[in-house]
């Protein structure tokens, strides 16, 4: 048995706090709502955090050896529900995202979150090829891109945004020199920095003399240059080939606020919600009435704009250090743990947390493009919270086994 | 072996680093928001709320093949409602008295056209200047009332054009569903029939939007500093293939019968160059609310005046199509150009039924060219015989029948093509015999074809052999000045050998020109015409009347059907409709007066 004074109960305690301001924030968020089935919303998130809790009692229990071992064969199940979507998935707005049983929406693109965690995890605790070397970059890339296409091919943007970050911070975290990651992040410097010729000329000069002063390996160095050039080249070409409401549909697709009656509307009502709660709030239900009953996400993706307008500064301050807490302890735990499997499942963990505050409370903040990414914890809905937990127990179960290898 | 020798404290201090600087641009962002621009951003949400306005883009004209107007739009104003900004016992009261209408009914249209409180939903359209100056001087009496200029669509009457342009009218739910929101909102005026419908997305252009801030009494502070406006993009412009003389000309015709069609194509290029349906009714009222009244009178004449003759008229198409059967049982071997069969004596037996030619004086015996100068029944019925159901329906398959011409216009029907796979779900397995190809061979039985389907195939024997894909559009005029032109495209290609096209094209000549023509009537020294009467029996009473000609037959640029139901004798009362709109499009092309004609010679 486990000995439950010697689980990380700041780390508990934090999670449970947010979950509980979520679920007063869905209430208020739908206490004016029109229909009845809207009002239920913060009830049926109760029986969701209930089921979360269970979740994580489970989980905190089993030997994280389990997911080691099995992290292929999860993998595999994973991709496996993911093309099965995309033919017997619930149709949503052109959409094949879920499975649907019943009540239970089952989004295999979540639980794929999950086992990308676990199968990059296991694949850099055990293999032996160089920090650096292209075949283990490869693979994990691979890894990585399998999952993430499907999941594009869904439509889902958002979600798959999350793939590129984990790996991204899981080869930090392996070791890969920083120098490294940024030459290959490089390229998508180019795709932007394209749209102008001068400044991307600039930016290529900037790049060679760059590589040439550190000397990261001839293959290396030329592989970087010619991805650059690819990106900077032919994207302005392609682009101008395209028709008008091809433009604009690529441009939709990557920032929705760019739509400006649905999504930058939404941002414009977020912005005002947020700023007109000042330092202390207007206070529990006394925001969203006025302001926010545009806003058909306002208790999934748009929560903090209830909680920056109800609550002020304050309110969101104590969310965003609650937050920021959580985050803390998984890379303290993820620097803790002995067992390396362990240690790349937490710091996998805390890179989609992060990923998904960041690009949610940037949105509302009217930074971020909207991409319906969801507040861990915060915002309404039964997979994301269940997600969520099963992060915080995977932390706590390898934060309480730190010694093991 | 413990990882801090591959990720080290470094690596989680950079990580921590990172933690710390996302959180802090997070809190800068809120205390950017929550307090430098509290004040104004807490103004705007007590006391200023934004509107968004559609720019609703100007429609794309139509001009016909010499660039007169057909279609354009006009300006007009709108009288909308924000529904977020509406007063109780106030509003709607007052707006229903100066609109004439009953707050229930205003209700209704702020539930049908509202897409969020804060944006204007239209309540009536096409309102009189004097309302919207009401509107503007005594605006604290409708708080929330707002109103815009958008476009009117303007159509002509009288001139059959909407056969073709069909209408505009605003945007259904099933719409909505059907097309995905992506640009279109609930209010939105869009294409319904027709080329308004075929081509809306390159007529409409795209909405723009603007922001305007307007203060909790109503009174606009002007546009919204934080969200730039985004421009409408007008619509593009589409010149027609429709020549408005013709048409005109074909309104004039068919306005002397109670129902039918008219349509005329240039078989060089598949152009439309007039096509008309009889009755027709007033595209204008559709881009307005329909009064039910209206409605109802016009959904329920018995003329159907709502039916499209020429797209989805079905009409046994009679002796028109014998040259299907003549060339299929040539191109079989079946006969030869001077096989003459069993003479025809008014009648054919088989089995014990008897069959009777039109004319029941008798043709006596005829070879296959001249079975279609005289439109000899009894010559067809042999025909039929020796080919069966299935062999003769694959012929008018190539022919085009059975299928759809694929014209620039939604809705157009298949026509009917029977088989023995047909006739086996109709009439079960032994239900029936090959008998029927008798029939099916003279265009009667089950064969039903649409008036395009025709035009279609007389442009294929007027050009011996190919026909160009029927359309509509010439031209497409992009706002931005450049101009898409449309060029023709292979539709069909008759099943016909050089030497079978020849006996056919013969036929069509013989019609008109000779001794003993069906339509010898249309014969005159000015150009030569061939084509093929017809006279369907139907279950609707009188026989159809049909004609198809085509001129000049030395070079042919013309082929124009009519269909007149219920109105008798294809070569009495079809065929010399088909000879006026001819002398029009002629007439024109030699440039004389179409009101000094020479009478033609002939017993016209």
């Amino acid at each position: 048995m486990l000995a439950f004074r010697e689980l990380d109960w700041k780390l508990i305690t934090a999670t449970l706090l947010l979950s509980v301001i979520g679920i007063l924030l869905i209430m208020s968020a739908q206490y004016y709502a029109v229909s009845d089935f809207s009002k239920t919303f913060y009830q049926r998130q109760i029986i969701w955090l209930v089921i979360s809790l269970i979740v994580f009692m489970v989980v905190i229990h089993l030997p994280l050896r389990l997911f080691d071992v099995t992290a292929y064969l999860l993998y595999g199940i994973t991709l496996v529900l993911l093309v099965g979507v995309l033919f017997f998935g619930a149709k949503h707005t052109g959409a094949a995202r879920w499975f649907s049983f019943g009540p239970v929406n089952l989004a295999p693109s979540d639980i794929a979150k999950l086992t990308l965690v676990f199968v990059l995890a296991r694949f850099f605790a055990y293999t032996k090829l160089p920090v650096t070397s292209k075949r283990r970059l490869g693979i994990s890339l691979l890894l990585t891109a399998i999952p993430m296409a499907l999941i594009l091919k869904q439509p889902d943007l958002g979600t798959s945004l999350v793939f590129p970050v984990v790996l991204m911070s899981l080869w930090f975290w392996s070791g890969l020199p920083i120098l490294h990651l940024v030459l290959i992040l490089s390229p998508f410097v180019s795709l932007v920095a394209a749209s102008h010729p001068i400044t991307w000329a600039v930016y290529i000069v900037v790049l060679i003399v760059t590589l040439f002063l550190i000397r990261p390996g001839l293959s290396f160095s030329i592989v970087t240059v010619l991805a650059n050039l690819a990106f900077g080249i032919v994207t302005p070409f392609i682009w101008n080939k395209l028709a008008d409401y091809q433009k604009l549909r690529i441009l939709t697709f990557l920032d929705p606020g760019h739509d400006p009656r649905g999504a930058g509307y939404q941002i414009i009502q977020s912005k005002i919600a947020i700023g007109s709660g000042g330092i202390w709030g207007k206070g529990f239900l006394n925001g969203s009435q006025t302001r926010l009953d545009f806003l058909p996400e306002r208790h999934t993706d748009f929560v903090f704009s209830v909680l920056g307008e109800e609550f002020g500064l304050w309110g969101a301050l104590i969310v965003i250090f609650l937050l920021a807490f959580i985050l803390y302890r998984a890379v303290r735990i993820a620097s803790r743990c002995r067992s390396r499997f362990a240690s790349y499942v937490a710091f996998g963990a805390a890179s989609i947390l992060l990923l998904q505050i960041l690009v949610n409370i940037g949105m509302t903040l009217g930074f971020m493009p909207v991409t319906g990414l969801a507040l861990p914890f915060v915002s309404y809905g039964g997979t994301s919270l269940v997600l969520s937990w099963t992060l915080v127990a995977l932390l706590v179960n390898a934060d309480y086994h730190w010694q093991e290898y | 072996m413990s990882l801090l020798q591959f990720t080290g404290s470094r690596r989680e201090q950079i990580a921590l680093l990172v933690i710390a600087l996302v959180t802090l641009f997070l809190v800068a962002g809120l205390i950017k928001l929550q307090v430098f621009d509290h004040a104004r951003l807490a103004r705007q949400s007590e006391n200023n709320r934004i509107r968004v306005v559609p720019i609703i883009p100007k429609r794309g004209n139509m001009y016909d093949r010499e660039g007169r107007r057909i279609v354009d739009s006009r300006p007009s104003y709108t009288v909308a409602i924000v529904p977020a900004e509406q007063v109780k016992d106030v509003t709607l009261p007052n707006l229903a008295e100066l609109l004439g209408m009953d707050t229930v009914k205003i209700k209704e249209r702020i539930r049908k056209t509202m897409v969020s409180r804060y944006q204007p939903a239209p309540i009536k359209r096409d309102v009189p200047f004097e309302v919207v100056a009401v509107l503007e001087e005594q605006a604290t009496r409708f708080p929330g009332v707002t109103y815009q200029i958008e476009q009117v669509r303007r159509y002509p009457v009288g001139l059959g054009t909407e056969t073709f342009t069909g209408y505009v009218g605003e945007v259904s739910n099933k719409d909505l569903e059907k097309k995905g929101a992506q640009d279109l909102r609930l209010g939105s005026m869009i294409g319904k029939k027709g080329l308004e419908l075929q081509y809306d997305a390159i007529l409409r252009g795209r909405e723009g939007t603007a922001y305007i801030e307007v203060t909790a009494s109503g009174q606009i502070l002007g546009p919204y500093r934080d969200k730039k406006e985004t421009p409408a993009v007008p619509g593009a412009d589409l010149t027609l293939s429709i020549d408005l003389d013709l048409q005109k000309a074909c309104v004039k015709e068919l306005e002397t019968f109670c129902c039918g069609a008219i349509v005329a194509a240039d078989p060089r290029t598949g152009e439309i160059l007039a096509m008309t349906s009889y009755p027709s009714y007033d595209a204008n009222i559709f881009s307005s609310v329909i009064p039910e009244s209206l409605w109802q009178a016009i959904s329920s004449d018995s003329t159907h005046p709502l039916l499209n003759r020429p797209l989805k008229g079905l009409y046994p198409p009679g002796s028109t199509v014998k040259f299907v059967a003549v060339g299929a049982a040539l191109e079989e071997g079946l006969i030869t150009p001077h096989t003459t069969l069993k003479p025809c004596l008014g009648a054919f037996k088989f089995g014990n039924r008897l069959f009777h030619c039109w004319d029941l004086g008798g043709h006596g015996s005829l070879n296959a060219a001249h079975s279609l100068e005289q439109s000899c029944d009894i010559f067809l019925y042999q025909l039929g015989l020796k080919m069966g159901v299935d062999l003769l329906s694959k012929y008018y398959d190539l022919c085009g029948f059975g299928h759809k011409t694929g014209i620039d216009l939604p809705g157009e029907a298949s026509g009917l093509n029977p088989d023995s796979k047909y006739y086996d779900k109709r009439y079960g397995k032994n239900g029936w015999t090959q008998a029927l190809s008798m029939n099916n061979a003279i265009g009667q039985g089950e064969e039903l074809a649409t008036p395009l389907q025709l035009v279609q195939f007389f442009c294929a024997l007027a050009n011996r052999g190919t026909a160009y894909r029927l359309h509509l559009i010439r031209k497409i005029q992009s706002p931005d000045g450049t101009e898409i032109d449309v060029a023709p495209s292979v539709a069909l290609k008759l099943p016909f050998s050089e030497k079978t096209m020849d006996v056919l094209f013969e036929g069509l000549r013989l019609v008109v020109e000779g001794e003993h023509g069906t339509a010898k009537g249309l014969r005159n020294n000015l150009y030569s015409i061939g084509g093929k009467t017809g006279t369907a029996q139907n279950p609707h009473g009188e026989n159809h009347s049909l004609f198809v000609g085509v001129a000049p037959l030395e070079d042919p640029e013309i082929v124009v059907c009519a269909v007149l139901e219920n109105a008798g004798h294809g070569s009495e009362v079809a065929a010399p409709v088909v000879g006026h709109v001819i002398r029009t499009y002629m007439y024109k092309k030699l440039g004389l007066d179409t009101l000094a004609m020479v009478t033609p010679e002939g017993n016209d």
